[in-house]
C-alpha cells in the first residue's frame, strides 16, 4: 500500500516536472553542464573509486571533452588499490571499472596477482554480490588486456551456482540465507552471468541460456506502470535492507539485460513498448540532482542507445507552442534517448485533435518535409482548419528500411498537445447606462480595449449597467476566452467580479444594479472598472481600465450585511508610533514677591502703632518689685514666657510636634509655679494698696 | 534486546546535553531539520536547495512523510528545531506525527515551510488554515495568468508564473536585489484578513485568477487579482517562523537551472529568480537574520547609576537598552531609529523614541509624570521582518512626602509677619499690664 502510494506521488512529481505528460525530450544540453556540476572533484580527486567511475563514465557518455582533470589522480588510486593484496574484490572491482575509461597502465605482476585473487574470489563466493564482484572484474580484465587466457575454469558450475539465487518471479535473492527477492538483485545477477558466459571457455549448455531468457521475460512481466505510459522496476521496501529506489533499480535491470544481449547469440524476446516505457521514466524524472541518479539515469539511457534487443526512438517538439502571428511551423525532430539521428524515417501527422471537440481529427494525414541540414521534420503551413486553441496532435513514424525495424522500437502513435496562438481581434467594444424599464440608453461610450480608457459614468439602483465587445480569431471564427472578467472595485477596496458570458462572438454583460445592491452591500460611491480578457491561445490578452462608474444605491438598511473586512497594508502596520509626552499640572498661580513683602510690612503696623500707643500712654515699668525675690521671679515669669515664644519660632522652623510639646511641658510647669509667685505677689501689692 | 535497549538509552543519555544545545536562545539558527518527503525522488529533483540549506550548516533529515517511525518528540524533548513539510498528498503522517503536533511544534516556537500543490491533501490545507492561509478549495484549480506568464516552449496554458511582485523588504529577502522573476507553477491561497501576523510575500499579477485550466469557468473564482498569495510567511507572537506556498516545484532544480522570459517582456534572464528568492527567505524562515535580543534593561535618575526601587513623581529619570540582531553567527550591533519606550500605566503617560549610540545602546531620559501609581517601562518593538520585542519592567511611583514640598512661601510672608507681631506684642504687653502704674 505504502509502495504504490509512493509510486503514484512518484508519478505526480513526474507529471508536475514534465508538464506535457506525453511529449519527452531526449537528453539536452541542460544535462551536460548539470554532469559538470554534479561531478566535480574534490580537491582534484573522487572520493572513491566507485564515485570516480561513475564520473568518469558519464563524462564518457557525453562525450565531455574537456573533463575535469581527474585521470591522473583516478590512475593514482587505481594502482594502489590494484597493487595492494588487501584490496577486496569490490574494490578490485570499481578500480578496473574506472580503468576501462581512463586507461591507465597496470603493472604485469599486480594484474596477475589480481586474476588469481579474483579467480580464488569467485570460487569462494556463497552471495551473489561476492560473484557479481569477482567475475566482473575478471571480465574488466580480459577486455582490458586483450589476453584470451583468463577464463573461468568451471563456468558451468559457477553460473548454476549463480542461478540458484533465482525466484520463479524473474527476481533474484542475493544470498541464500536472504528470502528476500529484488529486481535490484535481478540486474546484477544478469550481468554478472553475462560476464560468466563471456569467461566462459566453451560453450555453455543451451538449455541453461534458455531458462535465463525465460526469467527475464516473467521479470519484464513483473514491470509496474504509470498513467502516463512510463513503465520501471521497483521493490517492496523491505526494513534492515537499504532501498534502493525506482530509478536505480531499473537502472540495474537494463544494464543487466544489456550485458546479458552482448553475449548470447539469439533473440531475447521482450514486448517493444515496454522497452520504450523504460526509456520515457527515465527522460521523464528530468535532470536528477543528485550525482548517484544521475549517473543511473545516463547510464541507462547508454545502456538503451547501446543494447541489442532494441533500440528507442524519442519523437520530441522544438516547441509546442505555435504561433499563427509569427507563422510558426511544426518542427518535428526523432531522435534516440541520448539524442543522436535516427536512421531514414518518415513522420507523419496522423490526427489533429481539439481539445473542446475531441470527435474528428481536424486534418488529413500528411508526411512531414525532412530538412538535411537540422535533421528536422517540418510542417511549414498549418493548415486552414487549426485556429488557435489547444490541440492534441498525433504523429506516427514508419521507418524506410526494413531492416531497421528490428534495430529500432518506436510508439505506433504519439499524442503531442499543442497550443497554438494568435491575436484575437477585439471589435465593437462599447458601455453604455440603461434605464431599467424603457430599456433606453441613456449614456454610451465606445472603448478602446488595447489602450487605457476614461470612462466616467453614473447610475442609480434603477438603472442597469452593460459592457459589451466582439472576439475573433484570427480565422474569422467566435473565440471564447478562459478569462474574460469584469471588476468594479469600490473606494472602500471591496472587489467584485463577474464572468462576461458570450453568445457566439458577442460577449455581454448587463448589471441590473437593483439585484446587486445587497450584493454590493449598499456601498454607493466610485466604482472603478477594470477588464480582463485571457486565454492561452490569446496573444494579446488584455488588463484594461475602463474608467469609473458612481453609483447611487439605496441607504443600507439595519440588516444588511457588511462588507467583509479588507486587509491592512503591511507597511503601514508597523513603524514609529506618534511620541507622547506628559503634560504636567500648571503650578498654583503666586502674588508677586513684592506684594507679599509689602503686605508683610502692612502686617507689622499694627505692632507700631501698638509701640507709639504705649508711648502716648506713658508706660511705665513703677510696678516692678522692687525686692529681690519678686524681682526675680518676675525677670524668670518674663524669661518663661520669651523661651515659649522662642519655642514657637523654633517650632516654625524646625521642630516637630512632640519635641515642642514635649519643652512647652516643662516650659509651663516653670510658667505656672514662677507665674503664680509673681502674680500673687502683684496681687497682694496691690490688695495692700487698696487696703490703705 | 535487553542489552539494545541499554545501549539506545545510554547513547541518547550522552547525546542529550548536545541534543539540547542545539536550539537556545543564545544562538537562534536553527540547526536541525526534519523533511518530510512524499517520495525520495524529491530528494534528488530539489538537490540544489536541500544543499545550499545543508552548506549553511544545517543538519537535514529525510524521511518519508508516512514512515511509521518519524516524530518530533521524544521525552518531552523536541528533536528537530524546524520542519519542512515537501509532502503536499499526504493524507496522514505516519509515527506520532498529525496535525495537532505539528500546531505543537509552531507553538513550541519551531519553524516550518509548507510546500502544497495541486491535488493537495486536506492535512496539508489545515496546516495552512492554522497558521492564516486559505488554499483555493478547488482542487484541480491552479495559478493561471495570461499577461505575466513565463514564455516556454513547452507548455502553453499559462500555468507557469513569471512573478516579480515581491514584499518591499530588506531584511526578509537580502538586500540584494532580485533582478530575474520567480518561477511558479501551483496553486494560490489567501490570507485571512483578521491574521496580522500573516504577511504576503510574493503576490500574483493582478490579471491572475486561480481556476481549472481545462475548465470552462461559469462562475468567477474565488481568488483573483494580487490578493493571490503565492508565497507568505507567518511570524507567530513566539517568533516561530512559517513559510506557506502552493508549489513544491518553485524548490525544485529545474526551476532552480531555468532560465526564465516573462511574457512581453523582452529581457530573458539566464537563471530565474527561485534559488536566490529561497534561499534568502530560508535564511529569514531559520532565523539566520532578524532576530533580535535585548539586553542590559537600565533605569535610575539622572547624575546617579543607581537603579531605584521607585521613583517621586517630577523626577528626571534615564533609560536605557542594548539591542542585538544575530547574523547567524553573532550578535551584532541593531541600528535603527524607531525603538521607542512607554512609561505606562493603564495607557502609556510618556512614550518616546529613543537615541542610539550604533554600537546597539539605547537611551533616552525624561520626567516622571506628575501621577503617581505603578508605571511600567514598556518596550513593545515590531518591524516587518524582525522578532518583536516586548519588554516590560514595573516601577512605582510616590508623590511628594510632607517634607519635600516648598517650605517658606513668599505668599506667606504676611500671614507669617502678622503672626510674630503678634508674639511680639504679646510679650510686650504682658510687662505694661503687669508693671505699668
Amino acid at each position: 500500500m505504502a509502495r504504490s502510494l509512493a509510486g503514484f506521488l512518484v508519478l505526480l512529481l513526474v507529471v508536475s516536472i514534465c508538464e506535457a505528460a506525453s511529449l519527452f525530450q531526449p537528453v539536452s544540453d541542460s544535462h551536460r553542464s548539470a554532469a559538470l556540476e554534479l561531478f566535480t572533484p574534490d580537491h582534484g580527486s573522487f572520493k572513491s573509486l566507485e564515485e570516480t567511475y561513475e564520473a568518469l563514465r558519464t563524462f564518457q557518455i557525453f562525450g565531455i571533452e574537456k573533463k575535469p582533470d581527474v585521470t591522473a589522480s583516478a590512475c593514482r588510486s587505481i594502482s594502489e588499490t590494484v597493487g595492494s593484496s588487501t584490496s577486496t574484490s569490490k574494490d578490485l572491482f570499481y578500480a578496473l571499472k574506472a580503468n576501462s575509461i581512463a586507461e591507465c597502465k597496470i603493472h604485469e605482476t599486480a594484474s596477475k596477482g589480481i586474476i588469481s585473487s579474483l579467480n580464488a574470489a569467485v570460487s569462494a563466493a556463497s552471495s551473489l554480490l561476492d560473484f557479481y564482484y569477482s567475475v566482473g572484474g575478471l571480465v574488466l580484465i580480459k577486455d582490458q588486456s586483450s589476453k584470451d587466457d583468463i577464463h573461468l575454469a568451471d563456468a558451468e558450475g559457477v553460473f548454476r551456482s549463480v542461478k540458484a539465487f533465482s525466484q520463479s518471479d524473474g527476481r533474484w535473492r542475493y544470498s541464500s540465507s536472504n528470502p528476500e527477492s529484488s529486481a535490484f538483485a535481478a540486474g546484477i545477477a544478469l550481468e554478472t552471468l553475462a560476464g560468466i558466459v563471456s569467461l566462459a571457455s566453451s560453450e555453455l549448455d543451451q538449455s541453461l541460456i534458455s531458462t535465463l531468457k525465460n526469467d527475464i521475460s516473467k521479470l519484464f512481466d513483473s514491470i509496474e506502470k504509470y498513467d502516463d505510459g512510463t513503465l520501471y522496476f521497483d521493490d517492496k521496501l523491505v526494513d534492515g535492507y537499504e532501498y534502493q529506489g525506482p530509478l536505480s533499480i531499473t537502472s540495474s535491470v537494463l544494464r543487466g539485460l544489456t550485458a546479458f544481449a552482448a553475449v548470447t547469440t539469439g533473440n531475447i524476446d521482450l514486448p517493444r513498448d515496454k522497452i520504450l516505457g523504460l526509456a520515457k521514466f527515465f527522460l521523464g524524472i528530468g535532470v536528477p540532482g543528485d550525482a548517484k541518479d544521475f549517473f543511473y539515469q545516463i547510464d541507462a539511457l547508454a545502456c538503451l542507445e547501446s543494447n541489442r534487443v532494441s533500440i528507442p526512438l524519442i519523437l520530441s517538439l522544438s516547441s509546442a507552442v505555435l504561433s499563427l502571428t509569427k507563422k510558426d511551423s511544426l518542427k518535428v525532430r526523432v531522435t534516440t534517448v541520448l539524442g543522436s539521428n535516427a536512421p531514414p524515417l518518415t513522420v507523419k501527422l496522423v490526427g489533429a485533435f481539439s481539445s473542446v471537440s475531441k470527435d474528428a481529427s481536424l486534418v488529413e494525414s500528411q508526411e512531414l518535409k525532412f530538412d538535411q541540414g537540422s535533421g528536422l521534420h517540418i510542417l511549414n503551413d498549418l493548415l486552414k482548419s487549426i485556429d488557435v486553441g489547444s490541440y492534441t496532435f498525433v504523429f506516427e513514424v514508419v521507418l524506410q528500411e526494413p531492416e531497421d525495424e528490428k534495430v529500432y522500437v518506436m510508439g505506433s502513435q504519439t499524442k503531442v498537445p499543442i497550443f497554438v496562438t494568435g491575436l484575437v481581434k477585439i471589435e465593437n467594444s462599447e458601455i453604455a447606462v440603461l434605464d431599467s424599464d424603457l430599456g433606453s440608453v441613456e449614456s454610451q461610450n465606445k472603448l478602446d480595449l488595447t489602450a487605457k480608457n476614461d470612462v466616467s459614468l453614473s447610475a442609480n439602483h434603477l438603472q442597469k449597467m452593460r459592457l459589451s465587445f466582439q472576439l475573433t480569431t484570427p480565422r474569422g471564427r467566435a473565440f471564447r476566452p478562459h478569462q474574460a472578467f469584469l471588476k468594479l472595485r469600490h473606494e472602500s477596496k471591496v472587489e467584485h467580479i463577474f464572468v462576461v458570458g458570450n453568445s457566439g462572438k458577442q460577449f455581454e454583460i448587463v448589471l441590473n444594479f437593483l439585484g446587486l445592491v445587497e450584493k454590493f452591500f449598499y456601498l454607493s460611491g466610485k466604482y472603478d472598472m477594470e477588464l480582463t480578457v485571457g486565454d492561452a491561445a490569446m496573444e494579446n490578452s488584455l488588463l484594461v481600465a475602463i474608467g469609473y462608474i458612481e453609483l447611487d444605491l439605496p441607504e443600507a438598511p439595519e440588516k444588511a450585511p457588511r462588507p467583509p473586512p479588507q486587509p491592512v497594508d503591511p507597511y503601514s502596520r508597523y513603524g514609529p508610533q506618534a511620541e507622547i509626552t506628559h503634560i504636567f499640572r500648571a503650578p498654583e498661580k503666586r502674588p508677586p514677591q513684592e506684594l507679599s513683602l509689602a503686605f508683610l510690612g502692612l502686617t507689622i503696623l499694627p505692632l507700631l502703632g501698638f509701640f507709639i500707643g504705649l508711648l502716648r500712654l506713658g508706660v511705665n515699668m513703677k510696678n516692678f518689685p522692687t525686692k529681690p525675690i519678686p524681682a526675680t521671679f518676675a525677670v524668670l515669669f518674663h524669661v518663661g514666657i520669651g523661651a515659649v515664644l522662642l519655642l514657637y519660632v523654633f517650632f516654625w522652623l524646625k521642630l516637630d510636634l512632640f519635641q515642642t510639646l514635649k519643652v512647652l511641658g516643662f516650659l509651663g510647669v516653670f510658667l505656672v509655679f514662677v507665674g503664680h509667685r509673681i502674680l500673687s505677689h502683684l496681687a497682694a501689692a496691690s490688695a495692700k494698696l487698696k487696703s490703705a | 534486546m535487553g542489552k539494545l535497549w541499554v545501549i539506545s538509552i545510554a547513547s541518547i543519555s550522552i547525546l542529550l546535553p548536545f541534543l539540547c544545545n542545539a536550539f537556545s536562545p543564545e544562538s537562534p539558527t536553527d540547526r536541525r531539520l526534519l523533511v518530510l518527503l512524499d517520495d525520495f525522488a524529491i530528494k534528488s529533483s530539489h538537490s540544489i536547495y536541500f544543499n545550499s540549506l545543508k552548506s549553511r550548516g544545517f543538519d537535514l533529515e529525510f524521511k518519508l512523510a508516512d514512515d511509521p517511525k518519524i516524530a518530533l518528540q521524544r521525552y518531552g524533548q523536541y528533536l528537530y528545531d524546524a520542519l519542512i513539510l515537501f509532502c503536499p498528498s499526504v493524507e496522514r503522517f505516519g509515527g506520532s506525527i498529525d496535525y495537532a503536533a505539528i500546531i505543537d511544534f509552531v507553538d513550541s516556537g519551531h519553524d516550518l515551510i509548507i510546500a502544497a500543490d495541486s491535488n493537495a491533501s486536506d492535512l496539508i490545507r489545515e496546516v495552512g488554515n492554522e497558521s492564516g492561509v486559505e488554499f483555493d478549495e478547488d482542487p484541480s484549480a491552479m495559478v493561471i495568468d495570461h499577461i505575466s506568464y513565463a514564455v516556454s516552449e513547452t507548455e502553453g496554458d499559462h500555468t507557469l508564473i513569471a512573478s516579480d511582485d515581491l514584499i518591499k523588504s530588506d531584511v526578509i529577502l537580502g538586500s540584494k536585489r532580485i533582478a530575474a522573476p520567480i518561477l511558479f507553477r501551483g496553486i494560490g491561497h489567501s490570507l485571512n484578513p483578521a491574521n496580522n501576523l500573516v504577511l504576503k510575500v510574493l503576490s500574483a499579477s493582478p490579471s491572475a485568477y486561480s481556476a481549472n485550466p481545462k475548465s470552462k469557468l461559469s462562475t468567477p473564482p474565488t481568488l483573483i487579482g494580487s490578493a493571490i498569495s503565492l508565497v507568505s510567511i507567518v511570524q507567530a507572537r513566539n517568533n516561530a517562523r512559517i513559510l506557506i506556498t502552493g508549489t513544491l516545484s518553485m524548490f525544485s532544480n529545474r526551476f532552480f537551472r531555468s532560465g526564465v522570459q516573462k511574457a512581453g517582456s523582452h529581457t530573458k534572464h539566464e537563471k530565474s529568480g527561485n534559488e536566490q528568492f529561497l534561499t534568502e527567505i530560508s535564511k529569514w524562515v531559520f532565523h539566520e537574520r532578524c532576530h533580535l535580543k535585548a539586553v542590559n534593561v537600565k533605569h535610575h535618575k539622572v547624575g546617579e547609576t543607581d537603579e531605584p526601587a521607585l521613583y517621586r513623581i517630577n523626577d528626571e529619570l534615564e533609560y536605557s537598552v542594548e539591542i542585538f540582531e544575530w547574523s547567524g553567527t553573532s550578535w551584532e550591533p541593531y541600528v535603527a531609529n524607531d525603538v521607542q519606550v512607554q512609561f505606562y500605566m493603564m495607557s502609556p503617560y510618556v512614550l518616546k523614541t529613543m537615541s542610539h549610540d550604533k554600537k546597539g545602546l539605547y537611551s533616552t531620559s525624561f520626567k516622571v509624570p506628575d501621577v503617581y501609581g505603578v508605571f511600567q517601562f514598556k518596550v513593545e518593538y515590531q518591524k516587518l521582518g524582525y522578532t518583536s520585542l516586548s519588554l516590560s519592567k514595573q516601577i512605582p511611583v510616590r508623590p511628594y512626602r510632607h517634607n519635600e514640598y516648598e517650605r517658606f512661601i513668599p505668599a506667606a510672608y504676611p500671614y507669617y509677619g502678622a503672626a510674630f507681631s503678634m508674639m511680639a506684642g504679646f510679650f510686650i504687653f504682658s510687662f505694661v499690664h503687669l508693671y505699668s502704674k
